[in-house]
């Protein structure tokens, strides 16, 4: 990351919006404020390229609050509609049919569902062809859309509408969550970064070494979600700055598949005061002789952290 | 001047987009289109060709990609086949949604299950509500000139569809043919250049695709977009005139072989119309008073022709290389139904599926076909059985294939 | 006797208008989809009666019940339409009352229930199974039919006799429909605004401009763009679109914002 960088401080936050009010997504969505910060930082002259999920109905015909251009495509294929209009631009300016003056950042805008399931394969070609473009996942660990189904990144012991606990089943979600930072840093792109809205700055940093590169550059953004994960619009910034002190969300970065967290918390929260913010893991805490779920999440958070601090030299206090 | 050469009908296909000078090819391999994207790349890349060519990881990667580049103002070229074109085929929904005119060849392959490389047109039927123009090859001649007319109406701003030009599997993508490959400068006389009417930009952005949430609105968007459709025809017209001037050949919805007086007519599309000219012209030599109706656009479905050239007909076959089943041929309906209002329709209409697969049709096959239709019209039969067909040397073969599979020696 | 019933949504999220309908007859019901010419319209947000989207009382039959939540009385109302009734009761007051949040799905199918006549012991059956299906118990759902009782109390059975307001339709022929554009292009200007997501709150966020120390937290966390930040450096709120997530409550460091109840002086 770049060190002369020009947000230091929130007072630093580009007074410019983007994004008009008035979109119909729920109140205090994570998503949309994820979309909103993202663009500060980007400009306008923009394309967003968007994939099935809660930000495809920002726009509902005829009425958009982009102040820039919106492409919906397919639920498996934004990263290719992304690769259609970067060529597309490539090809039209080379020939002068399209003055350089029009040229315009390439943003893939997805959820978790389309990023981690149903779209992996058109994301893998398209970093792996080097494409010049952003992918910013609103991560709210569901397929939210639909109701709040269960994705390959909703975390282990959340309820979902198809992983609901019961007592045949009382962890609700078994599996863990797929690594999907990894996964995109296995391919080298140049740059592939955690967001949290919670973090401006670290975020509005985080977006504009983005700017400075050409190539893949992928931002898997929390994305707190009251009406999925349980909890009341007005705690979306607490429980996604809880994410972030508990260890269970950590803010990092990867320039050209190195890894370096961004931030380190001193001392780890212990998870369960994040868990508990939210219904869809109020079963967890409902097991009484079973704090097995708790305990196993709050191993493997520390177990994360002993590797960064292996890996990167840094101290965090764990939760044992 | 007329330039000559012997070429396979997926040559012809790349010339068809060289010529067209398209801007993008977005592109994934598939037996048998092959060929056609490695001749493009061959050629983009020792710049023969100004235009960029991507293989992506999958068709319907390909498919949004193109629609894409042709909505930020690309001219888009793309091939496929079976497999390929139903994975992606809800971009070609979406493409005609979209208003993203674009031209793909699709190379006819039969669709698994079982897996096969030989042809029949199950595939590129499956794309017949998608919204996008078809047109069918016979020959490969018929592959350069629909690849160009195709450009010309689905680029028109009264169409703004995709296009597909589609030719058979083997029997036209393998086949060496004459082709008169047209003069890029005649060609550069009849395209126009591409202009998209709203393109993404900078300057002033525009929203694409956005969600409709209501009914009537919905209804409102499908409605133009059978519109256009149905404007494709005259467009086709028109074009035609054009291209006849500049190249000497015109093409029409459907093209009339031996028709004048005949009593018993084949309605039949793509390669094997060949083999059923061929019995018509044997049938004329014995008297008989056959004939040929190929239909060379389905999408839109030419009621007219259809409805003009088959009325006063004794008996009429119509032969699909494709099957729906539960059903029958797809074709037989769209036919019927076109003849079905009018007071001199033809007395019987004899469904024939054949060709499956690929399987080959002999002249016995077809001259089967015929002598079926010559019986109909002596008996005066109106609803015929269907043929389905299957000759005993191949049923044999087929036995000795399913001894085989359950173990036992086949006998010599 | 037999019912039919479903919701209506579309885009719009937790938060947003939603309309939904009901069937109720004592014999077969053959009709589906959406109700053009209602006996009852029950309007739960009051200033749906102002949008144009919404437009609560298109198609309300003649001699039909409009049942407004609002702590206005009926005669506030009476320039709407004279062939109607109109009834009004302040749900939302009871229901923060009673169950602590603003949910007004028991009260409302109450107030209906009662003027249809329905027996009590059959509402309270219809909500405890519905509280139930959703999974709610306990004492959540012994607050709900309180609620119900509550409000069915204060209504009376209506005897309904209606007539259709009899509006002509035609359709449209093919060369008419197909005789503009048919592009779905729009120009991207940010126009989402137009859509009024300021009816959406119960709560607004109100700015002590004395406590303020413009430190934009708030500005940074509002996910709707609903706040802006003047050339002095003041933040203001545009409540034609803040849907009072609150966020900014919360946020803010000096507790400097506070929340206030919509509707009320």
């Amino acid at each position: 990351m770049t060190t002369a960088t020009k947000f230091k401080t929130m007072k630093d936050l580009p007074r410019v919006d983007y994004l008009s009010p008035g979109n119909p997504l729920c109140a205090g969505c994570g998503g949309v404020l994820a979309v909103r910060l993202f663009h500060k930082v980007l400009g306008p002259h923009a394309i967003w390229v968007n994939a099935a999920g809660c930000m495809t109905v920002i726009t509902t015909y005829p009425l958009s609050p982009l102040k820039s251009n919106w492409f919906y495509t397919a639920f498996a294929s934004a990263p290719a509609g992304a690769q259609g209009v970067r060529d597309a631009l490539d090809v039209l300016i080379a020939k002068g049919k399209v003055k350089p003056s029009e040229d315009m950042k390439v943003v893939v805008v997805t959820g978790d569902g389309a990023a981690y399931d149903i779209g992996l394969q058109s994301t893998s070609g398209a970093i792996q062809r080097n494409l010049d473009f952003y992918y910013l996942v609103y991560d709210n660990e569901s397929y939210g859309n639909t109701g709040f189904q269960m994705s390959a990144s909703t975390p282990f012991g959340s309820s979902t509408k198809t992983t609901p606990p019961t007592s045949r089943f009382p962890i609700g979600n078994e599996s863990p969550k797929k690594d999907l930072f990894e996964i995109w840093r296995a391919h080298k792109p140049p740059y592939v970064a955690t967001l949290s809205s919670a973090h401006v700055v670290d975020f509005l940093r985080k977006v504009e070494a983005g700017t400075t590169m050409k190539g893949p550059k992928l931002y898997l953004a929390m994305a707190g979600c009251p009406t999925g994960w349980g909890f009341g619009a007005e705690e979306t910034i607490r429980v996604e700055r809880l994410a972030v002190e508990t260890g269970v969300w950590p803010l990092k970065e990867a320039v050209d598949g190195i890894t370096k967290h961004t931030y380190v918390p001193r001392a780890l929260k212990p998870v369960s005061e994040y868990l508990k913010t939210q219904e869809r893991f109020a079963h967890l805490f409902e097991l009484e002789q079973r704090n097995a779920p708790v305990a196993a999440i709050q191993e493997s958070v520390n177990s994360y952290w002993r590797a960064v601090s292996a890996a990167e030299g840094v101290q965090v206090r764990l939760v044992e | 001047m007329k330039n000559d050469r012997l070429i396979t009908g997926n040559f012809a296909a790349a010339w068809a987009a060289r010529l067209a000078r398209v801007d993008y090819i977005p592109a994934y391999p598939i037996t048998p289109q092959t060929e056609i994207i490695e001749t493009l790349a061959k050629w983009v890349r020792e710049g023969l060709m100004d235009a960029r060519l991507v293989q992506v990881e999958s068709e319907h990667s390909m498919l949004t990609a193109a629609g894409a580049a042709s909505l930020t103002g690309a001219r888009v070229f793309s091939a496929t086949s079976s497999q390929g074109l139903l994975y992606g085929l809800e971009m070609l929904y979406n493409m005609s949604g979209w208003r993203a005119p674009m031209v793909l060849v699709n190379v006819s392959r039969a669709l698994a299950a079982p897996i096969t490389l030989a042809p029949d047109h199950n595939d590129v039927l499956a794309a017949r509500d998608s919204g996008s123009v078809q047109l069918h090859a016979e020959n490969a001649q018929e592959v350069v000139d629909l690849g160009l007319l195709a450009y010309r109406i689905a680029e028109d701003r009264r169409v703004r569809l995709p296009a597909i030009v589609n030719l058979d599997g083997f029997f036209l993508s393998f086949t060496r043919e004459k082709v008169d490959i047209p003069e890029q400068a005649k060609v550069d006389e009849f395209l126009p250049e591409y202009k998209v009417a709203d393109p993404f930009s900078a300057t002033r952005p525009v929203s694409k695709g956005s969600s409709v949430m209501e009914g009537f609105a919905y209804s409102y968007f499908h409605y133009h977009i059978h519109e256009a459709a149905q404007r494709a025809r005259e467009v086709l017209r028109e074009a035609s005139q054009d291209y006849e001037s500049l190249f000497g050949r015109r093409y029409g919805p459907v093209e009339a072989f031996m028709l004048d007086d005949a009593e018993y007519v084949l309605v039949i599309s793509n390669s094997f119309a060949t083999l059923g000219k061929q019995a018509v012209v044997s049938l004329r030599k014995d008297g008989v008073p056959a004939g040929l109706l190929k239909l060379r656009m389905l999408r839109p479905f030419p009621v007219q022709e259809v409805a003009s050239t088959l009325r006063g007909r004794k008996v009429v076959a119509v032969f699909d290389q494709n099957l729906s089943p539960g059903s029958g041929g797809i074709l037989y309906p769209e036919v019927t139904s076109a003849l079905y209002h009018l007071r001199d329709r033809p007395k019987s209409v004899l469904p024939v599926v054949g060709g499956l697969g690929g399987k080959d049709i002999t002249k016995h096959e077809m001259m089967a076909v015929f002598e079926r239709m010559r019986a109909l019209g002596r008996n005066g039969e109106t609803a015929p059985a269907p043929m389905y067909l299957m000759r005993d040397d191949e049923m044999a073969r087929v036995n000795r294939m399913l001894s085989v599979a359950r173990g036992v020696q086949p006998k010599k | 006797m037999n019912a039919q019933d479903f919701p209506l949504y579309g885009a719009e999220r937790r938060g947003a208008p939603v309309t939904a309908f009901t069937r109720v007859s004592d014999g077969d019901i053959l009709e589906r989809g959406y109700i053009f010419d209602p006996d009852i319209s029950v309007v739960m947000d009051e200033s749906l009666l102002d949008d144009p989207l919404a437009n609560p009382l298109a198609g309300l039959r003649r001699g039909g019940v409009l049942l407004v939540n609002t702590r206005r009385s009926a005669e506030a109302y009476r320039r709407t339409r004279e062939d109607i009734t109109i009834l009004t009761v302040d749900l939302t007051d009871l229901a923060l009352k009673v169950l602590g949040r603003p949910v007004l799905s028991a009260a409302s199918a109450a107030a209906a229930a009662r003027v249809l006549s329905i027996a009590e012991a059959s509402l309270q059956r219809a909500v405890a199974d519905e509280l139930e299906e959703i999974g709610v118990g306990g004492g959540l759902a012994a607050k709900n039919l309180e609620l119900a009782g509550l409000i069915y109390a204060k209504l009376k059975p209506m005897r309904l006799e209606t007539r259709e307001l009899g509006a002509a339709e035609t359709l449209v022929p093919l060369s008419v429909i197909v005789s503009g554009s048919g592009s779905e292009d729009a120009v991207s200007t940010g126009n989402s605004y137009l859509r009024r997501t300021g009816d959406w709150r119960t709560y607004r966020p109100v700015i002590d401009y004395a406590r303020c120390t413009d430190c934009m937290v708030c500005y940074a966390y509002c996910p709707e763009s609903a706040m802006s930040v003047k050339d002095d450096g003041r933040i203001s709120i545009d409540y034609d679109n803040c849907k009072g997530c609150l966020i900014c409550v919360t946020e803010c460091p000096l507790r400097a914002i506070v929340k206030q109840q919509e509707g009320v002086a």
